[in-house]
């Protein structure tokens, strides 16, 4: 049994959240297998945002238990949650929009270092750090922006920087929200082959709307309606099943 | 009846019946409160002096005749005043809301606090313009005079009405919010104002009925109050505090919960005025530490998880004003010939300000955090450094030390304290711990209570330099100042600074990136608390005095209204900020009491049309002027281009 809880990276237990009464997240059993990339869809307010919120601890769960690597985090605080190794992007971009491209890339570049709280250093002393800064800037098409202001950017940069913030750490687990969403066709393509080139090592979970996208990356397939799992397994499982159908049809009425 | 614990049961009775009066007042105002900043996310430090109007407004009632004379007027009695009055204030405060508090709705709700603080200083002031610091008597109305003799106590009838009436009120408002569907829309109206108006309500003007009817329940604890207290400009001033200590303890949530927290705090501090009579004025703000300590949230609060510090900061990261290797060097220079253009005496408490409001600029406009206690730590040093220099016979350098541990001792506990709660909420529960430090100074043995510590000596630096000469003294405040603006220049620049950025401009992605942002902000907390210290305990030796002008509220809203002035978040913004405001004590000072008044209407003014400060709106014209300069020149190299075709 130890070896089944070994292959799973994330294992969560009848999670649940409700808003004011209203359950956006309601029962949810969901293992995640390492090094796998696992897709969650379902239509609009499904609870997907909101599982991710539970996972990474902005929210707390109103009941369930979440377990990382093995450890129960169902009542860690979220920043201990990131630094554990499990890293997320928002649905709508999150960067820093008055500092530089660069800078925001530096800023997850920061922590491991250690120097965080170091108030009496020049922050010149952070330029060790501007190679890598460079190749990850580079590995998202952004390394001829890198000295302008985040906030002015047109929204798939946006997108672009926020995933080369969250990189920048490393992470073991990776959570997308819609990281396709609002592009034009030509980065959908470059923000797809980024995110096969960086699940070789690591797992990644991603709630994705576009459907191409998931059948071309993801090995499994969730799929969530009213806060509930509605069905899980392969895409070509996933796709043919008739309440999947029904839920997205009915979903969309 | 036997005495307890020796004291007599009338002590005993009296002062609970004080204390379940008082404690109506606490209900009825942080109900007020608790509706204004739940409906309209509002922090309304003005209501104190809103109460204190409707005391007022029963008195003019009163004296109508005297007031206008010729015009034949009567006199109109107390229950007249209880009928118009709060209508009245009302009234008022629609006007209010109309004129000035809307046009804050949309803007960080730090600039709701201020411009109410604003407020507050130009009604209070010219109030004390008018009739000065004494109280106008009230009297009992002849109905309600006299009282009942309950054996034990002696009862009298208008103390028994006031609680009356005062639960009623109550309890009519928790009818209206909870129970009624005009309640119901308030409520909804504060979750999603646009579902609200979808219902095809008008919510501007909800919001300024909610306002008015807020601002009237001050009115008319006002005109209830005027009989047992003193009508006063001052009545106002120090319960709004109280008020806003109330509503953190009792927490948003609930309206009962409200109204239950404000009478059982009014009966504890009438049961501490019996047991530990110095303790009574401390005793609610204490409570506050214990609540925060131990339910975070508020006796009755739902903490909502909204994680976010206000982005006001209006520095242009890459401008040459926000360039500390350009400006260290230039103030330097500045400060060096300064003593022979104006006074040194001047320039001295200019750089005193200017380095407390570069040291509220970096909790204020670097991490965003809305804090209004730095008085306690100006304060505190300032009395430290005073009593180490002149009771142990310090030199002045360890006295300036000393001020400035006990300062930044004191800024890590209180931040550790207010962190726990987000915003508005900040804001207030400084506020309260500064007043809480505020009365421990007033009535303390050491701190010789009104007159302060005075006859500070300046001493010898480093056992030899004369600071008594004005000359070494304003060259020692020199450096003292370049110092502490480089050190914040340097830590707004660091690693640590870096963080503090990231906080600013999104805490939630900077804490998806790993970082326990409360530690980095109880860090810059202290930090700025530290330098608020160096200020006050380097005031403190120049004047030769501390005084509980230094810890008051005022200071605090000063260090506020200076960097507001200069700009928000600039590096110099809160030097020209205190330039300005020194020189404008300094230029009204002949005119007494009105000097309040004038730096009130300035926080109102700045907060309406000058809110990116002097630095601020300058660094804007710069962007806007080389961002038409390289249009313009992006347009001949167009036609130098079409003319080589
Ligand atoms: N903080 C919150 N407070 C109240 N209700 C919320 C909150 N967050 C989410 N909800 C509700 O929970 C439900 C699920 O929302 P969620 O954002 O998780 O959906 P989603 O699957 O991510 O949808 P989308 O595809 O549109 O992004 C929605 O009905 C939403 O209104
Ligand atoms: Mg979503």
């Amino acid at each position: 049994m130890t070896r089944a809880a070994a292959d799973n990276i994330v294992e969560v237990r009848g999670l649940t959240k409700r808003f004011h009464g209203f359950a956006a997240v309601s029962n949810v059993d969901l293992d995640v297998r390492r090094r796998s990339v696992h897709a969650l869809i379902g239509p609009n307010g499904a609870g997907k945002t909101t599982f991710f919120n539970l996972i990474t601890k902005v929210h707390q769960p109103s009941e369930g238990s979440i377990r990382f690597n093995g450890d129960d985090i169902t009542n860690e605080d979220p920043a201990h949650v990131a630094r554990r190794g499990m890293v997320r992007s928002f649905q709508i971009s999150a960067i820093f929009p008055r500092m530089t491209v660069a800078e925001n890339v530096r800023i997850a570049l920061q922590r491991p270092k250690g120097i965080s709280f170091h108030f009496w250093r020049s922050d010149s002393s952070l330029s060790v750090l501007d190679d890598r800064v460079d190749e990850l800037l580079a590995a998202v098409g952004l390394e001829q922006m890198r000295d302008k202001t985040a906030g002015g950017l047109p929204y798939g940069r946006k997108r672009a920087l926020e995933f080369a913030t969250t990189l920048a750490l490393d992470p073991e687990l990776l959570l997308l929200d819609e990281p396709t969403s609002g592009l034009g066709t030509e980065d959908v393509e470059r923000i797809a082959a980024l995110i096969r080139s960086v699940s070789a090592n690591r797992t990644i979970i991603m709630v994705e709307h576009n459907l191409s996208i998931v059948a071309r990356l993801a090995d499994r397939i969730t799929v969530l309606a009213r806060g509930k799992i509605l069905a899980e397994g392969t895409y070509s499982e996933v796709s043919t099943d008739p309440r999947v159908i029904e839920a997205y049809i009915g979903g969309d009425e | 009846m036997m005495a307890f614990l020796g004291i007599s049961p009338q002590l005993l009775f009296g002062q609970l019946l004080i204390g379940l009066i008082n404690g109506v007042f606490y209900a009825m105002m942080s109900l007020g409160v608790a509706i204004i900043f739940g409906m309209l996310r509002i922090g309304n430090f003005v209501h104190g002096a809103q109460y204190m109007l409707g005391a007022f407004g029963a008195w003019y009632l009163l004296h109508l005749p005297d007031l206008f004379p010729g015009l034949g007027l009567p006199s109109l009695g107390y229950w007249w005043a209880l009928a118009l009055v709060p209508v009245a204030v009302g009234l008022i405060g629609a006007f209010m809301e109309r004129v000035f508090i809307r046009r804050v709705y949309e803007l960080e709700h730090a600039y709701g606090l201020l411009l109410t603080v604003g407020l507050t200083m130009v009604i209070e002031g010219l109030f004390n313009v008018g009739y000065g610091a004494a109280g106008q008597r009230y009297d009992i109305p002849a109905t309600l005079k006299g009282g009942v003799n309950l054996g034990f106590m002696f009862l009298p009838y208008y103390r028994l009405w006031v609680i009356a009436a005062g639960l009623f009120v109550c309890a009519l408002t928790w009818y209206i919010v909870e129970r009624t569907k005009l309640g119901a829309y308030l409520r909804a109206a504060t979750e999603n104002p646009n579902l609200v108006r979808a219902f095809g309500i008008n919510v501007p003007r909800m919001l300024m009925l909610t306002y008015a009817f807020g601002v009237g329940l001050a009115g008319l604890a006002g005109v209830m109050a005027a009989p047992i207290y003193q009508v006063s400009p001052q009545m106002g001033q120090s319960i709004i505090i109280t008020i806003f200590a109330v509503v953190v303890i009792g927490g948003m949530g609930s309206i009962s919960g409200a109204i239950f927290t404000g009478l059982m705090l009014g009966m504890i501090e009438g049961l501490t005025k019996v047991f530990w009579p110095q303790a009574s004025t401390t005793v609610i703000f204490v409570i506050m530490v214990l609540v925060l300590i131990l339910r975070p949230a508020g006796l009755f609060g739902k903490e909502t998880a909204s994680v976010h510090a206000a982005n006001i900061s209006m520095a242009r990261p890459n401008s040459f004003l926000e360039n500390g290797r350009l400006w260290l060097p230039i103030l330097s220079g500045v400060g060096v010939v300064l003593p022979f253009l104006v006074y040194p005496v001047f320039g001295m408490k200019i750089m005193c300000f200017a380095l407390f409001a570069c040291a509220y600029n970096l909790i204020f406009g670097y991490v965003g955090l809305l804090a209004f206690g730095h008085a306690a730590f100006f304060g505190s040093s300032a009395y430290i450094a005073a009593f180490t220099a002149a009771s142990w016979g310090f030199p002045p350098e360890f006295a300036v030390l000393s001020g400035m541990t006990v300062a930044t001792v004191m800024g890590a506990v209180f931040g550790w304290l207010a962190i726990r709660r987000q915003g508005l909420y900040f804001a207030m529960i400084t506020l309260a711990l500064a007043q809480l430090v505020y009365f421990y100074a007033l009535q303390a043995p050491w701190t010789h209570g009104e007159d302060g510590i005075q006859s500070v000596p300046r001493g010898y630096l480093f056992g030899f330099i004369d600071l008594e000469d004005t000359m070494n003294m304003y060259y020692f405040v020199l450096a003292v100042f370049l110092i502490g603006f480089a050190a914040i220049y340097r830590i707004g620049r660091s690693p640590f600074g870096q963080i503090l950025k990231s906080i600013r401009e999104n805490e939630l992605r900077a804490i998806s990136l790993g970082y326990s942002t409360d530690r980095f902000k109880l860090l810059a907390f202290t930090l700025s608390a530290m330098f608020a210290g160096l200020a006050g305990a380097t005031k403190a030796i120049v004047f030769q005095i501390a005084s509980l002008a230094d810890l008051y509220f005022t200071t605090s809203a000063d260090a506020l209204l200076m960097t507001l002035i200069g700009g928000v978040g600039t590096l110099l913004g809160p030097i020209v900020g205190a330039i300005v405001v020194v020189a404008m004590q300094k230029e009204f000072a002949t005119l007494g009491a009105w000097v309040v008044v004038v730096q009130g209407a300035a926080f109102v003014l700045c907060v309406l049309f000058l809110r990116k400060g002097v630095v601020g709106t300058f660094e804007d014209w710069l962007a806007t002027r080389s961002e038409s300069k390289r249009n313009a020149a992006g347009y001949t190299a167009d036609l130098a281009a079409k003319g080589a075709e």
